[in-house]
């Protein structure tokens, strides 16, 4: 009897061993939540589209045998309606696309899971992501802390810098050089009303709608390279600098920009419209997120001006003895997030495995038209160069941005409210510049500081 | 006619063609912009090459018709529901008293009050745990805060226009209160019914927030998918224009389809003489 349970003990032992090699010589298990369905919320984008639009969705399902559920929602209601979904705590989605600044959000409000863990996966290939893209969407929830640590909360599928884009056409046919200072562009801005022979054809096209939008990409990458902050911690609170000398010049000088030099709808301008202005060959300059403009030009029936196109990293203010060099940008990373109260964690992780892996990002950021590749093996790739590459200077203004790249933003859980009163002053300095011909820009932004302060004013930062 | 009154005459219709240029103006431009390129959306404004890709982009290489025929369930079985649940309601609003009568008939209308941006995140968990959420059966429902509240309210006042001494003449005739209902209450309530049923039909087809939010993976209202021709890389005014206009034309052939009792029905019944 004793022989018997022995031998049934090693050829136990033997069988066991014979499936343990083969699963860690074996190809990951793919299948191993094959029949789960989850739910994945998309915002309407290029990155939604590699998914969705080229069988590699349907790919991913034959592959793992998870059925997928989307929707596609344009970014002016997304995050209503992923907010609403999050805030419930049902569980959908398990899956949903997010910005780093929304992770400050819903990340300290507990609605997403930390992917920590998750992303020790060998075959994940985490280090390959550009650490200042991926460490955006870390942080450590605490407010006045910077990202880069805590929590992974977020995974990119693409990064945007913000730079200047401009119609290199018509700039080689009538010898315009490009702009190197703030005054520089202004005079240029508005010397170039009228253009294109339109007489709504204007100088510069920037965001203005009243949200956090038109704050962060063009009018924060210069706020930054002007020297100023948005909120400082003092005595572990956040102080508002908005009242700043810096801040008050660069506002002062970017409401002159706009009255002078932009378009008289500028405040009903959202990404959509600066950058369809600019591709319509309304606008001779964008100054807006990288691949905004690149999504104009590329591919060559993308807009009306596509392939006209030429960047620049951005100008410096007058006498500041800035050199291109010292350029700054603020940084914006769509990406994808796991929903804290998901039940499909196991299938949605390898929904998140999938599409911000190396080899379908190198399909998005060729075939899939996704500038901006937030992995090195992609964006260094021969592929990817070959393509994004071909328009004039783009990958060179990247380079030069990227040392200075990062969120300009202090992270805080109320940016959302904060932005939005910093866009409410913008809009009514212009709108009082337009009217009367100049503003209290000094006096409207001490307001805002008063206003800020007491909105962040139960934040603790420790 | 005197030339005073000619002259009077002239000025009214060029009053009136001044108005009705006015009004229908946008949405002639509209129309226009479904037959201009992208690329001549923001360079043109009268004189343009016409083009029917827009069309051909919207109607042939979208869902647009799954969106519309989203839009017709939901929107019609919203007023299928209403009309069904609502006029029985009105009936015993202002025929019968019963206790709270008043608070009750001002707690439907109440419905109408709340913003629905403030009421969806309950709703959406309610759906969630009910399985209602992203289904026909759960916009019909929520739609109800739209269109019941109406139906009830228009139908209440025609019902209390109609003297009840018809009804007790129906009863001597032999006529069963199904019968009184359906065969003399219902045709004199008519005009006000289909007023108010196709002002909740353009009111359910035209909601945007309920849909957006309690929906969106298989149920798909052309109110949010029409946004979607906002595209990441442009903003396809042409495409969106094309969804826009057809979206309209359920609602004008159903306005056309009961014009006659549309006048009648929008001035009466909602006024007690």
């Amino acid at each position: 009897m004793k022989k018997l349970f022995a031998l049934l003990l090693v050829v136990t032992l033997m069988a066991t061993l014979f499936v343990g090699v083969g699963s860690a010589e074996g190809e990951f298990d793919w299948k191993a939540y094959a029949g789960t369905k989850i739910q994945v919320m998309f915002n309407q984008h290029n990155y939604q589209k590699a998914i969705t639009d080229y069988g590699k969705l349907e790919a991913f399902q034959e592959l793992t045998g998870i059925e997928v559920e989307y929707s596609v929602t344009p970014e002016e209601n997304y995050f209503d309606k992923l907010s609403v979904a999050l805030s419930s705590k049902g569980g959908d989605p398990d899956i949903f696309m997010t910005g780093a600044y929304q992770v400050w959000d819903y990340a300290s409000a507990g609605y997403m899971e930390p992917l920590d863990e998750y992303i020790t996966d060998p075959d994940y290939n985490f280090a390959d992501f550009y650490p200042g893209v991926a460490g955006t969407l870390a942080w450590d929830c605490i407010p006045g802390h910077a990202v880069g640590s805590g929590h992974q909360w977020a995974l990119p599928m693409g990064y945007e810098l913000n730079d200047i884009a401009y119609n290199k056409k018509y700039f080689d046919e009538n010898n315009i050089a490009v702009p190197k200072t703030t005054g520089e562009l202004l005079e240029l801005s508005k010397s170039l009303k009228g253009w294109h022979g339109g007489e709504n054809d204007y100088g510069i096209a920037v965001r203005g709608t009243r949200n956090w939008a038109t704050i962060h990409p063009g009018y924060m990458s210069l706020f930054a390279t002007w020297g100023a902050k948005d909120f400082e911690v003092e005595d572990g609170k956040l102080v508002c600098k908005l009242d700043s000398p810096e801040a008050i010049a660069m506002t002062d000088y970017w409401v002159k920009l706009i009255v002078e030099g932009s378009s008289p709808q500028w405040a009903t301008f959202t990404w959509y419209e600066a950058g369809a202005n600019f591709g319509a060959g309304v606008a001779a300059i964008l100054y807006d997120a990288t691949c905004n403009a690149y999504f104009q030009s590329y591919p060559a029936d993308a807009s009306a001006e596509a392939g006209n196109f030429g960047w620049i990293p951005g100008v410096v203010p007058d006498d500041s003895g800035l050199t291109e060099n010292d350029i700054k940008s603020n940084v914006w990373v769509w990406s994808m997030g796991m929903n804290a109260n998901s039940d499909n964690k196991g299938a949605a992780w390898l929904f998140l495995k999938y599409f911000t892996g190396p080899e379908f990002m190198l399909f998005s950021g060729t075939e899939g038209a996704c500038a901006d590749s937030p992995r090195a093996s992609v964006a260094e790739s021969e592929e990817y160069k070959a393509i994004v590459g071909q328009q004039f200077n783009y990958l060179e203004s990247l380079d030069a941005l990227l040392p200075n790249a990062t969120i300009q933003f202090t992270p805080q859980p109320y940016f959302f409210e904060t932005t939005t009163e910093w866009a409410a002053t913008l809009q009514d300095l212009v709108q009082a510049y337009r009217d009367t011909g100049s503003c209290d820009t000094e006096g409207a932004m001490k307001a805002l500081k008063a206003k800020l302060d007491i909105a962040v004013e139960d934040l603790v930062c420790e | 006619m005197t030339a005073q009154k000619r002259l009077y005459s002239i000025l009214k219709n060029a009053g009136l063609a001044i108005y009705a240029i006015f009004a229908l103006f946008p949405l002639l431009w509209m129309v226009l912009l479904t037959f201009k390129s992208d690329a001549e959306m923001l360079t043109t404004t009268f004189v343009f090459h016409p083009t029917l890709v827009n069309y051909e982009e919207v109607l042939l290489k979208t869902d647009y018709f799954r969106y519309i025929k989203d839009s017709i369930i939901v929107a019609g079985g919203a007023v299928i529901i209403s009309v069904l649940a609502g006029v029985p309601a009105a009936y015993a609003l202002a025929r019968y008293n019963f206790k709270k009568k008043e608070d009750i008939a001002f707690q439907i209308l109440s419905f109408k009050f709340a913003p629905e941006i403030l009421v969806v995140l309950p709703l959406y968990m309610i759906y969630d745990k009910l399985g209602l959420y992203d289904t026909y059966f759960g916009l019909i429902w929520v739609y109800q805060l739209i269109s019941m509240p109406l139906i009830i309210w228009v139908v209440r006042g025609y019902f209390e226009d109609i003297s009840v001494e018809i009804e007790h003449a129906a009863q001597v005739d032999g006529y069963s209160w199904w019968q009184i209902f359906f065969k003399i209450l219902v045709p004199l309530i008519r005009p006000g019914l289909v007023a108010s049923a196709l002002l909740c039909f353009i009111f359910a087809w035209n909601s945007f927030t309920f849909p957006l939010l309690l929906a969106g993976i298989k149920i798909e209202p052309i109110t949010v998918a029409a946004t979607k021709y906002l595209a990441q890389n442009t903003v396809h005014y042409g495409q969106m224009a094309v969804a826009a206009t057809f979206s309209a034309l359920p609602s004008i052939i159903f306005a056309i389809c009961i014009q006659k009792h549309l006048v009648r029905g929008l001035s009466f019944g909602a006024v007690k003489g």
